[in-house]
């Protein structure tokens, strides 16, 4: 176990580097360059920027030379840096980017974390029901309703719900995180936090639902089939008995596992919802950064990402371990 | 075989019916239905009502956006409606005489260029937009493009899935683990930020804006073929271990011949439902970078493109759902109809689930 944990470690390290350099390749011939846009801004306000001044900023940046060889150089600075835990500034947001990271990431981990909760909620028993009624008019109610859930762009579904809720019926505010019109404290300012993100949870809790749903039918509707159920029901056992006490505690099995791969979504924050709602997390923060060009920010970001997602794989094979004693891992 | 099939081949006391027809009685064939495996999952996939719906949603949106343009032809993708239109606003005016209020009602006309934003008439099925083009018009040009791109990229996803998952799996090794790690640093990319970055990439390339979307979707499916590769070395892994693949090493086949033509042929069932299913979720990816401006981009449609409007405009958010509304609802009815074609699919190919 413990050896094959090491393994798994160092082959990660391997991922990440070789994610991290394509990232930084692809960052580095972005054309959009911050310094060069900075210093347009500043001409535009009337100051003229030497020369000089512009090759020393980009040298401070370490942006001064962009051959292929110059970009290999800047990686391996970059490399260097992160190895003393140091992600650098963000150009745009003027701070530590695991700074900006952290102060961000606490609205989507908000949203993501009640949406994750209601997900499971909605969809475990939605998809016992539809296993244990097969092919009934239920089942497939709630399979069409939840496909529709699936099929629906996060964008155009933000923009009904907000139309509805917010412009339409006027109960919740169609954007943003607090009412700038009030200066609430405490209990009041945590409840106005909740009121803004009413709309942004509902939009993911009803896309992510299907996913959820489908895999607990499927699972469900495998354990219903095997043998033990059989015997269960042929010792003469409550049928509730058997679905809640026998069956469902396997079918548990892949969702406590899928739990651990929730790592990553949990985190990184959803671009487009957090887009369509302005919600000041750290997906919307990545967006106008990637615009911008924002290098060590944009690094920084997606190692983030990259990181939470090769351990949430990690985690997910070993709590499938955990959790299933025939699973050996080798 | 099944006794009870098998009628008595020579009754004791010959009626007259059996002794006219001698060689239309077939003995044994003539109880056992043959279908052939094609046949038999054709006629699981139909007798499901969701993938006969989903298929015919699919199918109806092809035709609109491809046969549509030829019968609606009033309006190009691009052309704007220049008829121009007046248009009345009303407006109160307060005055005070001797101080007293009085007020009146103004209407003030004012003439446009351009017929933007006009209500659905029988000119314009669905109105027209911000620029005065026509959103029917629109819907149908812009659903080709979302259509034909996931379908480019599915199947270039799947080429380089059954390639590289193919070889892999046949040779394993070296060979097998090198081309896995790809496959998990790939995977482990970020893909919407990265294609944010490609975006801009292509923005200081030139690329007109009509080709953008190409290029994203050809990165995209660069980005994307580790997971079907896996699907595929995974079957091939369990498959290559068999009988019949013993058989054609023992004829001496080529390898190429193996893998592409033994091995990959059983992967199929699980490969197309794959495809089916990454239909919509392409349809999905290409509507949300149109979306963001990072996709096709206008005067050209796309469903994504249509919408974006929304984001900058709170007020066509608000009172022109006909500008916004119907590119979401070809999407969804797009995405809709791949996801319950998928499913019954899957389910038809299943071998274990006869019912």
């Amino acid at each position: 176990m413990v050896k094959y944990i090491i393994k798994r470690l160092g082959l990660s390290v391997l991922i990440l580097l070789g994610v991290s350099l394509i990232i930084y390749i692809l960052v580095r011939s972005m054309p959009v360059d911050f310094i060069e846009n900075k210093i347009a801004a500043m001409n535009q306000g009337g100051a003229v920027i030497p020369e000089e001044t512009v090759q020393n900023m980009k040298e401070l940046y370490g942006l001064e030379d962009n051959s292929f060889l110059g970009i290999l150089k800047g990686y391996g600075n970059w490399l260097a840096k992160i190895c003393q835990f140091d992600f650098g500034t963000s150009f745009k947001y003027g701070s530590p980017v695991i700074d900006v990271i952290r102060d961000h990431m606490g609205v989507s981990f908000a949203v993501a974390f009640i949406a994750t909760i209601f997900e499971f909620m909605i969809a475990i028993p939605l998809g016992i029901t539809a296993a244990t009624h097969q092919y009934s008019f239920r089942d497939y109610l709630v399979t069409v309703l939840v496909m529709i859930g699936i099929s629906l762009p996060a964008f155009f579904f933000g923009q009904v719900l907000k139309d509805l809720f917010a412009n339409k019926l006027g109960w919740f505010p169609p954007s943003g995180l607090v009412d700038a019109t009030q200066s609430y404290t405490g209990i009041a300012l945590f409840l106005d936090y909740l009121k803004h993100m009413f709309i942004p949870v509902l939009t993911v809790v009803i896309l992510s639902i299907g996913a959820r749903m489908r895999m607990t039918r499927t699972n469900m509707l495998e354990v219903l089939n095997s043998d033990y159920i059989r015997t269960a029901r042929a010792k003469g056992l409550k049928e509730h008995k058997v679905i809640y006490k026998h069956a469902f505690r396997n079918t548990l099995i892949p969702l406590v596992t899928s739990l651990a791969g929730l790592l990553p979504s949990l985190f990184s924050g959803a671009i487009i919802t957090e887009q369509v709602f302005d919600l000041p997390g750290i997906g919307n923060i990545a967006y106008k950064a990637m615009i911008e060009a924002d290098i060590p920010f944009i690094m920084g970001y997606n190692m983030f990402l990259a990181l939470l997602s090769v351990l949430g794989v990690l985690l997910a094979d070993l709590m499938y371990a955990v959790v299933d004693p025939r699973v050996k891992l080798g | 075989m099944d006794h009870q099939n098998k009628k008595p081949l020579a009754p004791e006391t010959p009626d007259l019916e059996n002794a006219v027809s001698v060689e239309d009685t077939e003995p044994l064939d003539k109880n056992i239905r043959l279908m052939s495996p094609g046949r038999m999952v054709m006629r699981r996939f139909f007798r499901s009502k969701l993938s006969v719906v989903g298929l015919v949603m699919i199918i109806s949106l092809f035709l609109f956006c491809w046969a549509g343009p030829l019968v609606f032809n009033t309006w190009g993708e691009t052309t704007q409606d220049t008829t121009g239109k007046v248009e009345y606003t009303q407006q109160e005016v307060k005055y005070t005489v001797n101080g007293e209020e009085f007020s009146f009602v103004q209407v003030v006309e004012t003439g446009k260029e351009i017929n933007s934003l006009a209500k659905p008439d029988d000119q314009h099925i669905l109105g027209t937009d911000k620029n005065g083009r026509d959103v029917f018009t629109r819907l149908m040009y812009g659903g080709r493009i979302s259509l034909m791109v996931s379908f480019i990229a599915v199947f270039a996803i799947t080429l380089f899935g059954i390639v590289f998952g193919g070889i892999a799996g046949y040779f394993g090794g070296v060979i097998d683990n090198m081309i896995m790690r790809i496959c998990d640093i790939l995977m482990c990319l970020p893909g919407f930020p990265i294609l944010l970055i490609i975006g801009t990439l292509l923005d200081s390339a030139g690329v007109e804006s009509q080709h953008r979307i190409y290029y994203l979707m050809a990165y995209l499916t660069l980005f994307s073929w580790p997971g079907t590769a896996r699907l595929v070395r995974g079957q091939i892994l369990s498959l290559r271990e068999q009988e019949y693949m013993v058989a054609a090493e023992a004829m001496g086949y080529s390898v190429p011949r193996k893998i592409f033509k033994h091995l990959i042929p059983n992967v199929m069932p699980q490969l197309i439902v794959s495809m089916t299913l990454s239909l919509g979720s392409m349809i999905l990816y290409e509507a949300s970078l149109s979306y963001l401006n990072m996709g096709v981009r206008a005067p050209y449609a796309a469903w994504g493109t249509m919408i974006n409007i929304v984001a900058e405009d709170p007020n066509i958010l608000q009172n022109y759902f006909n500008v916004w509304g119907p590119p979401g609802i070809c999407i969804i009815i797009a995405v809709l109809g791949f996801n319950f074609v998928g499913d019954g699919l899957r389910d038809a190919l299943d071998p274990k689930m006869r019912r």
